[in-house]
């Protein structure tokens, strides 16, 4: 269903933020996509929106190249839970789920807001299903926590029925609770829709009991393709913290130096 | 570990340890700038240079030195003053305003005396006219008495009716801006132009329309379309649709990239990323503008009168070539009361929009 075949990203300031990523992503398969923080997990999954274009290397969707041609009608398939949520801070939380689905309606129904009514009982049911509850319908989303947020921008990508469902850390400001209820709908709508979902995710034990599949991503590099068992913790080690280590030797903490200090704080 | 002696400060510790692990380059030289260079000091250099120049050739030092001579005019300093008899004359002549209207009786068609206009009523007014006597080389005097309609708040009247068609001619005026600029705007931001030759006639046009002045425009307009409001607001139109056109369009290309990528990335199109991911986004920017618009469109109307673009400017204008300064003064007053009152709405109107 997805595919990069020796996939690039250099952007213009000359940051490298893939090098040499080739991958193949079934359909239906519920894909976790682990990398510390600057790794090229967010750029990797811009290059299937068609938000981002790979600099060397073709970027496949159900067997089609991305390209500006095909872009258009490729991406009416792809849908993406952004990682700055990117709602429209002052429309209401309804038109903002709504908008998940402006592809498929007329221009006049949109230009008055008069969405169809099926659309109107879906965008409710997702909205209960993210966890929100009928009084935030009609706020605005500046008005909203960062993770009530959050759940709009899932309810949103859920609103138009995705072949490719793409996840930018979907849990990434919501607690333990509400982070395993969303993991597990995305799951339900990758087993009963067959949605192919590649979800990035910071949590290695998330990833472990909800992905089919894991791939880790370091400086730009595939650096981990397998199974939730094959994540073993020594994995989770080298990811992140074995390449901290190595790009700059930090210094050995000295922890007596630390006491005097403490000392004062604490009085 | 080491046991502690305070058991407190281990909660602390872990973080401790993590922020100096952060420190990427323990020996990078940190610098700051001071904010002040020799570039701010050339340029202050240059700035009171061109100040000093263009004061001069607008006769800054004269118009202080009669200011200064009419205030001491005012408080008894000196004796004469050109600017303090010019502004009290002007003064005088406006004072008292004229409200009334009177209409002589002879002039008009039809006239009914049982049927008098509401409020007004009929006066013989009793006019003096000196002329030579022929015969015996005196002066004389001959008594005339004409009758006048007066009609007592007439001229008023007739002033806010001006006042009205002037305030229609704003509104024509913001409302044609408005239907303008939004397309131009959408053509003339970079991220929206459907191409670079779309985009730069569309940003000619904007400069175009900045770029005439009402007046000017409106002189051309009134000999294609006549005397009157049509003219006026089509020149209001044109040059407002120019600035909001800039502003929009503006407004446009620096809204909030997130939204309307959301919405690309699911190909929801031009059009209606516009209507849910820009909009939304710069709606009170564009209320606020408009209402801006507007106030200075009224501004705009009251002037433009002047060179026959209908509205209160060509009767001010009438009646400033006849030299009745009480009518004048009439007039400037509508004008200054309208002003304030509809700053207040505006600004109440734009503090519930906000
Ligand atoms: N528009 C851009 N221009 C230049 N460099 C960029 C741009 N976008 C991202 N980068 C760089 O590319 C690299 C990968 O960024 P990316 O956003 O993909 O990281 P990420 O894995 O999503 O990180 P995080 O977990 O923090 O979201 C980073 O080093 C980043 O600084
Ligand atoms: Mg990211």
């Amino acid at each position: 269903m997805l595919k990069f075949d020796s996939v690039y990203k250099r952007f213009p300031d000359g940051t490298e933020a893939l090098r040499n990523i080739s991958l193949h992503v079934p359909k239906g398969q519920f894909c976790v996509l682990l990398g510390p923080s600057g790794a090229g997990k967010s750029t990797l999954l811009r290059m299937l929106n068609g938000l981002s274009s790979p600099t060397e290397g073709s970027v496949h969707l159900a067997g089609e190249q991305i390209t500006e041609r095909s872009v258009q009608r490729l991406r009416k398939r792809v849908a993406t839970v952004h990682q700055q949520f990117n709602l429209t801070p002052r429309m209401s939380v309804a038109l903002n789920v709504l908008s998940g689905a402006l592809p498929q309606v007329a221009h006049w129904r949109a230009a008055i807001g008069l969405f169809p009514p099926e659309l109107r009982q879906k965008a409710c049911r997702l909205l209960d299903e993210v966890g929100l509850t009928p009084e935030h319908v009609n706020r605005r989303v500046s008005e909203l926590s960062g993770g009530q947020q959050q759940r709009v921008g899932i309810a949103r990508a859920f609103m138009m029925d995705p072949a490719v469902l793409l996840a930018d850390e979907p849990v990434a400001s919501l607690d333990p609770r509400i982070s395993r209820g969303i993991l597990e709908l995305l799951h339900r709508q990758s087993r009963n829709h067959d949605t192919t979902v590649l979800c990035s995710l910071h949590q290695p034990e998330l990833a472990r009991e909800f992905g089919d599949r894991i791939i880790a991503v370091n400086q730009g590099r595939l650096v981990f393709d397998g199974t939730p068992e094959q994540l073993t913790d020594q994995v989770c080690e080298d990811l992140y913290h074995g390449a901290l280590a190595h790009k700059h030797d930090a210094p050995e903490v000295d922890e007596a130096a630390c006491e005097p200090e403490l000392e004062l704080a604490a009085a | 570990m080491k046991p502690r002696a305070n058991p407190n400060w281990n909660w602390l510790r872990p973080e401790m340890n993590m922020m100096k692990n952060l420190s990427v380059n323990r020996d990078a030289k940190w610098h700051l700038n001071q904010p002040y260079n020799a570039r701010h000091l050339m340029f202050a250099i240059a700035a009171l240079l061109i100040l000093a120049v263009t004061g001069s050739r607008m006769e800054v030092p004269r118009m202080m030195q009669e200011t200064a001579q009419g205030v001491g005019y005012v408080v008894g300093l000196n004796e004469e003053s050109s600017v303090a008899t010019g502004v009290m004359r002007i003064a005088e002549s406006i004072w008292p305003l004229r409200i009334s209207e009177e209409i002589e009786v002879s002039r008009i068609e039809n006239f009914d005396r049982n049927d008098l206009p509401w409020l007004s009523h009929v006066e013989v007014i009793e006019s003096r006219t000196p002329h030579l006597n022929t015969e015996t080389l005196q002066l004389e005097e001959t008594i005339e008495s004409k009758e006048v309609l007066v009609k007592p708040v007439g001229y008023l009247a007739h002033v806010l009716l001006k006042m009205l068609e002037t305030l229609e001619m704003a509104l024509w005026g913001t409302i044609l801006a408005v239907l303008l600029s939004i397309p131009l705007a959408c053509f003339a931001a970079a991220n929206y132009a459907p191409n670079r030759f779309i985009y730069n006639l569309a940003r000619s046009t904007i400069s175009l329309f900045r770029a005439i002045p009402e007046l000017v425009s409106a002189l051309f307009l009134v000999l294609a379309f006549g005397f009157g409001p049509i003219a006026g607001f089509l020149a209001l139109g044109i040059h407002s649709a120019g600035f909001l056109g800039k502003f929009y369009a503006e407004d446009i290309e620096n809204a909030d990239r997130g939204p309307q990528e959301a919405l690309q990335s699911i190909g929801a199109g031009q059009i209606k990323t516009l209507w849910y991911g820009v909009l939304p986004q710069v709606l009170p920017q564009y209320i606020a503008y408009t209402l801006y618009i507007l106030d200075r469109n009224i501004r705009m109307a009251t002037v433009i009168g002047i060179v026959g673009a209908g509205g209160i400017g060509l009767e001010l204008k009438g009646r400033f070539d006849m030299f009745n300064f009480d009518h004048v003064g009439t007039i400037l007053v509508i004008i200054f009361l309208t002003v304030i009152i509809l700053d207040q709405f505006s600004a109440r109107l734009r503090s519930r929009l906000m």
